[in-house]
C-alpha cells in the first residue's frame, strides 16, 4: 500500500514538473525563446489598447452613434486605474503565497479581468446604442455596463502589464535588460500594428453579431496568449512559501524607501515629460498632414507607419547600444534630444509644404520615441531594488501610462478643436502652439536630466552594484 | 523530496499550497459567475428572451 503511494506522488510529481504552469527553477539563462513567449502578454495589451482607443472609438461615434463627449468619458476610465500601478506591483512583491509565487497570481487575476471585460462589451455597448429593446430600458443601465466594462479591461490591462514587466525583470540578469525590454515594446507595438489592421478589416461591414464576435474573439485570444505568456516562467519557491511572514510593510512605508533613493523621482519627473511630448504626436500626425500639407488618407495612415517603424528602430538601437555599454538613461536623453529638433522640422514642413520634410521628421520622432521609452524603461529596471521590482515597475507604469493617456486626450481635445478651422496653409497655424508644446515638454525632460547626463559617477550603476553586493552578502 | 511529511497524497503538494491553488480556482469561478449574471442582464435588456 505504501508503496503504491509512493509510487503514484514519485510518478504525479514528475508528471507535474512537466505539465505544470511553473518553472521547475529559476534556472541561470533563460533562453531568447521563452523571453519571446513571455512578451506574449504585451500582444494582448497592444490588442486592448488598439479595440478601445482605435477601434471602438470609431464604431461606438459612427455605427452605434453614441455621443461623442460620452464615448471619450468611457474611453478615459481605464486611465482612472493607472496610479494603481505602483499599488499592484507593491501587492505582488509582497504576495503571500504558499507555492512561493509572486507574480503569476496577478497575471492571472489581470487576465480574468481582461477577459470579463470583454466577454460584456459588446452587449454593454448594443445596449448603450439602444440596439434592439434596450430604448426602452434606462438610460442608466448601459452606461453602467459600459463603464464595468471598460473598467474591467482597463484594470486587467494594467495589472498584466505592471505585473509582467516585473516578472520580465526578475528572470534575467542585468545584462540582458535591455534586450528584454526591446522585445516587450516590439511585442507591444507589434500586437498593436497586426491587431489594428486585423480589427479594421474584421469591422469592414459592421453587424451586431459581427462588433460582438469580434472583441468576444479578442477575449479568448486575450486569455489563451496570456496563458502562453505566463506557461512555466515563475518558479516555485519553497523557501519563500515558508518562510515565516514577517509583518507586511505597508505601501506607504515602501513609496517611502524606495522614493528616498536618489534620482527616483527626477527620473519619473523626466519620463512623465518626455512621454507626454512624445504621446501629443501620436493623434496629431495624420490631421496635420492631412489639413496641413493636403495629404490623401492613405498618405496620412503611411505617416502613422513611418512614425511607427522609426520607434522600431528606435527600439533596436538603444538595445544594441545598450549591449554595447551605454547608459540607459543616456539613451533616453539622446530620444528627448532628437524629439526637438523632429517637431521643429514639423513646423518647418508646414512653413515649407514640403511632405518628404515631414516624412523625415516622422521617422526622426518616432526614432527618438523609441529611444526615449527604450532608456526610461531599462533605467527603472536596472535602478529597480531586488525586492521592490514590482513597486518600482508600477510606478513607471503609472507615471508612463497616465502622461501618455493625458496627452494623448489633450492632443485629441486640441486636434477636434482645430479641425473645424480652415485647411491649407493658414490651418498650420492651429497646430504649430501644440508642437511648440511638444518640444517645450521634451526641453523640460533634457533640463530634468541633464545633471545626470553622462555623469562619470555613475550613480544607479554604482548604487545598483552596492546593493547586489549587500544582497549577495546577507544570502552567502 | 518525497519524504516531506506535510504532502498531501496524490499530489504532493502540501496542505497550505493545495489550499492556495483552490483558492484560485474559486476565485475565477467568482469572477466568471459574475460576468456571465452581467452579461446575461444586458443581453435580456436588448433582446428579451423570456418574453
Amino acid at each position: 500500500m505504501i508503496n503504491i503511494k509512493n509510487f503514484a506522488v514519485r510518478k504525479i510529481s514528475a508528471f507535474g514538473m512537466k505539465y505544470l504552469p511553473f518553472a521547475d527553477a529559476a534556472s541561470e539563462a533563460v533562453p531568447l525563446s521563452r523571453l519571446l513567449r513571455l512578451s506574449l502578454f504585451q500582444v494582448t495589451v497592444g490588442m486592448a489598447l488598439v479595440l478601445m482607443v482605435g477601434t471602438l472609438n470609431r464604431v461606438m461615434i459612427v455605427e452605434l452613434n453614441v455621443p461623442a463627449t460620452l464615448v471619450g468619458a468611457m474611453l478615459a476610465l481605464p486611465l482612472v486605474f493607472a496610479p494603481f500601478r505602483a499599488l499592484i506591483g507593491f501587492k505582488s512583491d509582497n504576495f503571500k503565497s504558499a507555492l512561493g509565487l509572486r507574480r503569476l497570481p496577478y497575471i492571472y487575476k489581470g487576465t480574468m479581468l481582461q477577459f470579463g471585460g470583454f466577454a460584456i462589451m459588446p452587449f454593454a455597448l448594443l445596449v448603450l446604442s439602444g440596439y434592439g429593446k434596450a430604448a426602452q430600458a434606462p438610460h442608466w443601465i448601459g452606461e453602467v455596463g459600459a463603464a464595468i466594462a471598460f473598467l474591467l479591461v482597463g484594470a486587467g490591462v494594467h495589472m498584466v502589464q505592471t505585473v509582467g514587466l516585473a516578472l520580465a525583470t526578475d528572470l534575467v540578469e542585468e545584462e540582458d535588460q535591455p534586450k528584454v525590454v526591446g522585445l516587450m515594446y516590439v511585442s507591444l507595438l507589434a500586437g498593436m500594428i497586426v491587431s489594428a489592421f486585423t480589427y479594421g478589416a474584421a469591422l469592414q461591414t459592421y453587424s451586431p453579431l459581427r462588433l460582438i464576435q469580434v472583441i468576444q474573439g479578442s477575449a479568448v485570444l486575450t486569455v489563451v496568449l496570456n496563458g502562453l505568456a505566463m506557461w512555466k516562467q515563475e518558479a516555485r519557491d519553497r523557501v519563500r512559501g515558508n518562510a515565516i511572514r514577517t509583518a507586511e510593510p505597508s505601501f506607504a512605508q515602501a513609496w517611502a524607501r524606495l522614493s528616498e533613493r536618489p534620482g527616483l523621482m527626477r527620473l519619473l519627473a523626466i519620463i512623465a515629460f518626455g512621454t507626454a511630448g512624445f504621446g501629443m504626436a501620436d493623434v496629431l500626425m495624420e490631421p496635420f498632414g492631412g489639413q496641413v500639407l493636403q495629404m490623401s488618407v492613405a498618405e496620412t495612415t503611411r505617416l502613422t507607419v513611418y512614425l511607427a517603424f522609426g520607434t522600431l528602430v528606435g527600439f533596436t538601437m538603444a538595445s544594441r547600444w545598450m549591449a554595447r555599454g551605454a547608459r540607459p538613461i543616456d539613451v533616453a536623453i539622446y530620444g528627448a534630444l532628437i524629439g526637438v529638433p523632429a517637431f521643429g522640422l514639423i513646423i518647418l514642413s508646414a512653413h515649407l509644404l514640403s511632405i518628404a520634410v515631414l516624412i523625415v521628421a516622422t521617422l526622426a520622432a518616432g526614432f527618438g520615441a523609441g529611444l526615449f521609452g527604450h532608456g526610461t524603461l531599462t533605467t527603472t529596471m536596472r535602478t529597480a531594488p531586488r525586492d521592490q521590482i514590482g513597486l518600482s515597475l508600477g510606478a513607471w507604469g503609472a507615471v508612463q501610462t497616465t502622461s501618455a493617456g493625458a496627452s494623448i486626450a489633450v492632443g485629441g481635445f486640441l486636434r477636434d478643436r482645430l479641425q473645424s478651422g480652415s485647411a491649407g496653409v493658414h490651418s498650420a497655424g492651429a497646430y504649430i502652439p501644440v508642437f511648440c508644446l511638444e518640444i517645450g515638454l521634451l526641453m523640460l525632460a533634457l533640463l530634468l536630466a541633464f545633471p545626470i547626463f553622462g555623469r562619470a559617477g555613475r550613480p544607479y550603476d554604482a548604487q545598483k552594484t552596492a546593493q547586489d553586493g549587500f544582497a549577495k552578502g546577507n544570502a552567502g | 523530496m518525497s519524504n516531506d511529511p506535510n504532502k498531501v497524497w496524490p499530489t504532493g503538494l502540501t496542505l497550505s499550497e493545495a489550499e492556495e491553488v483552490h483558492s484560485y480556482l474559486i476565485d475565477g469561478t467568482r469572477v466568471f459567475g459574475v460576468i456571465a449574471l452581467i452579461a446575461h442582464i444586458l443581453v435580456a435588456v436588448s433582446t428579451p428572451w423570456l418574453g
